[in-house]
């Protein structure tokens, strides 16, 4: 064996491992395209402009629309994000700068745990705890108060609602966004902030400038959050209410691309397209969660708090 | 325009209570969840006693039986998961360490971290295409492969960061010695690894421990039969409260709710310890 030998059979032994997992996502994105073909040819692009749901035994008269669910995914998981916003920042200020020493890393423990813990977990604290409070506590004081507003405008009757939704979403991203934005904040080098503070700086005023290095961290963090948000199945399915509806009301309840495909996958298999037209939903969520993924992941690896 | 010392102080108070607040708003949900978990789950589990763990389901309207299905059936997916996933993760980590700065590396590590965060569901949705419909059955094997696929990238991406973080001196003294790359890698690196790519293996099993979605069409579920074959169905805890919530008997949510619990101190039992130890490795 040569000189360049034994270097080139290590890299062709690992070779084939590394091309499966491509081979596997290409192969993913294949099946997904090649199963949306019939609801395509069937309707082409409506499939994602009109909110319709017409299940037939007549294969002519099936219909399917998905735009409802695209609407609702879209607006939790922007729920999701402004709630997770201040949270997450927030919270990496504190533990990083201003917590007792003896609860940092417990509130650090704790995050990490919200972060790993099983979705499902959410999903039933979510149905039977959160939603009647929030229906309680929040939805029905405002709705008998300012249901002059287009936010506020739908009555609560269930409580399943986009609310509930992106409450429990933004309960769900915070430790993840707050992950990505802590591990930034703590690498700025200290002499920043020696320098803020012999200027006379007070301590708002000091985490003012130093929150806006850590801009693009930010960014990646609440992205990266918007993507796990978007992609959440279960918990959000039993919060949502599952109703085809576009409505501006946070108290209406709604369906999501994700949850969407959980709950009408089971019988789909009875009608022509409505199998296709759920990997038609399925491909747009693919897309969306590929797209912001990506960006949040190179915008960190730009600024250099790649993970 | 400055304020006066006065009103900038009075903001700095104003902002350290905020964010105080904000802080324990952010962790508060998790205390609310563990005690909602714990006050209707212990109650259900004393109940229960030992024939909830190991019996099966009862029915609809009519006290607790069981959910021993979906515990062997979480137990069987998790191994047979590894099985598959590990082998394929630990190599595609160890080619993205090594080469790091080639095409294929680079490319390696984007889609691995792609991977970590791609809605699961797609997965499941996946896997039924490609496996339940060719198999004409919902089955143990495809919830597994469902499951290695969403645990693979973590795993990766742990070995390739624990490789990384090896000083580069220990690579230099092995080539030094006339090692060859398989074996500077497999004697010489893994070991010196082996705490965070077994840090990746547990947080991976912990991850697919708790998954549902990539099971809700893959593995089918089952509650009065424990185990009838890798090409038949089989239940997972999780995917067993996700159906049992969704049912309107009271028993049901009970049992639901146990189940929560148990599921629960099964991922604490995995998670905790891994989490706990790293605080020595990271300093």
């Amino acid at each position: 064996m040569g000189k360049d030998g034994y270097i080139d059979t290590f890299k062709y032994f690992l070779l084939p491992f590394c091309l499966f997992v491509f081979g596997l996502f290409a192969l993913m994105l294949a099946v997904y395209f090649s199963a949306s073909i019939p609801i395509f040819k069937h309707e082409g692009l409506k499939i994602y402009t009109t909110n319709a749901w017409i299940a037939s035994e007549n294969p002519n008269k099936e219909f399917y629309g998905v735009l409802a669910a695209i609407y609702g995914s879209v607006y939790t998981s922007v729920l999701a994000v402004l709630i997770a916003l201040p949270l997450s920042i927030s919270f990496a200020v504190f533990v990083i700068d201003y917590a007792p020493r003896r609860l940092k890393e417990p509130l650090i423990v704790a995050t990490d745990v919200m972060a790993g813990l099983p979705t499902i977990i959410y999903g039933i604290w979510g149905a039977f705890v959160l939603v009647p409070l929030l229906k309680k506590c929040v939805m029905d004081p405002l709705y008998a108060h300012f249901s002059f507003i287009p936010l506020f405008s739908f009555k609560p009757v269930t409580g399943y609602s986009y609310l509930s939704a992106g409450v429990l979403l933004g309960i769900m991203v915070t430790p993840f966004a707050s992950a990505i934005i802590r591990e930034a904040y703590r690498s700025l080098p200290f002499m920043y902030r020696e320098a803020i503070y012999s200027l006379g700086a007070t301590r708002y005023e000091a985490t003012k400038i130093l929150i806006k290095q850590i801009k693009p961290a930010i960014v990646a963090g609440l992205l990266l959050a918007f993507g796990r948000a978007i992609g959440e199945t279960v918990a959000v399915s039993l919060v949502i209410g599952n109703t085809f509806n576009i409505s501006p009301s946070l108290f209406a309840p709604g369906y999501t691309i994700s949850s969407l495909i959980a709950n009408q996958f089971g019988n789909a298999f009875i009608y022509k397209y409505m199998v296709s037209a759920l990997f038609a939903a399925g491909l747009s969520l693919f897309f969306i969660g590929l797209a912001v993924n990506i960006l949040g992941i190179l915008i960190l690896r730009r600024y250099g708090h790649g993970r | 325009m400055v304020d006066s010392l006065k009103v900038r102080l009075f903001k700095e108070k104003l902002f350290l209570i905020g964010i105080a607040v904000l802080t324990i708003s952010t962790v508060l949900p998790l205390f609310h969840i563990m005690f909602s978990i714990a006050a209707n789950g212990i109650p259900v589990l004393l109940k229960g006693g030992w024939d909830f763990i190991t019996g099966t389901l009862a029915p609809p309207g009519g006290g607790l039986g069981g959910i021993g299905p979906a515990i062997v059936g979480t137990f069987i997916l998790t191994v047979l998961a590894s099985l598959m996933g590990l082998p394929v993760a630990v190599l595609t980590g160890i080619y993205a360490a090594e080469y790091p700065n080639s095409l294929i590396g680079r490319a390696t590590k984007t889609l691995l971290m792609v991977m970590m965060e791609f809605p699961t569901i797609l997965v499941g949705l996946f896997v039924m295409d490609i496996v339940v419909l060719p198999m004409g059955s919902y089955s143990a094997i495809a919830g597994a492969l469902s499951l290695a696929i969403v645990m693979m990238p973590y795993v990766a991406v742990y070995t390739d960061e624990a490789l990384r973080n090896i000083p580069p001196k220990y690579r230099e003294g092995a080539f030094a010695l006339g090692l060859t790359r398989f074996k500077v890698v497999f004697r010489v690196l893994i070991g010196l690894a082996r705490k965070g790519i077994m840090t990746g293996i547990l947080i991976g099993i912990a991850k697919v421990a708790g998954e549902t979605a990539p099971l809700l069409f893959t593995a089918g579920g089952a509650t009065r039969v424990y185990f009838a074959g890798l090409n038949r169905p089989v239940g997972a805890i999780p995917l067993l409260i996700y159906q049992l919530v969704q049912q309107p008997y009271t028993n049901y949510h009970e049992i639901a709710w146990g189940a929560s619990l148990l599921l629960m101190l099964i991922f604490l039992a995995i998670f905790l310890p891994i989490r706990l130890s790293l605080k020595e490795v990271k300093l």
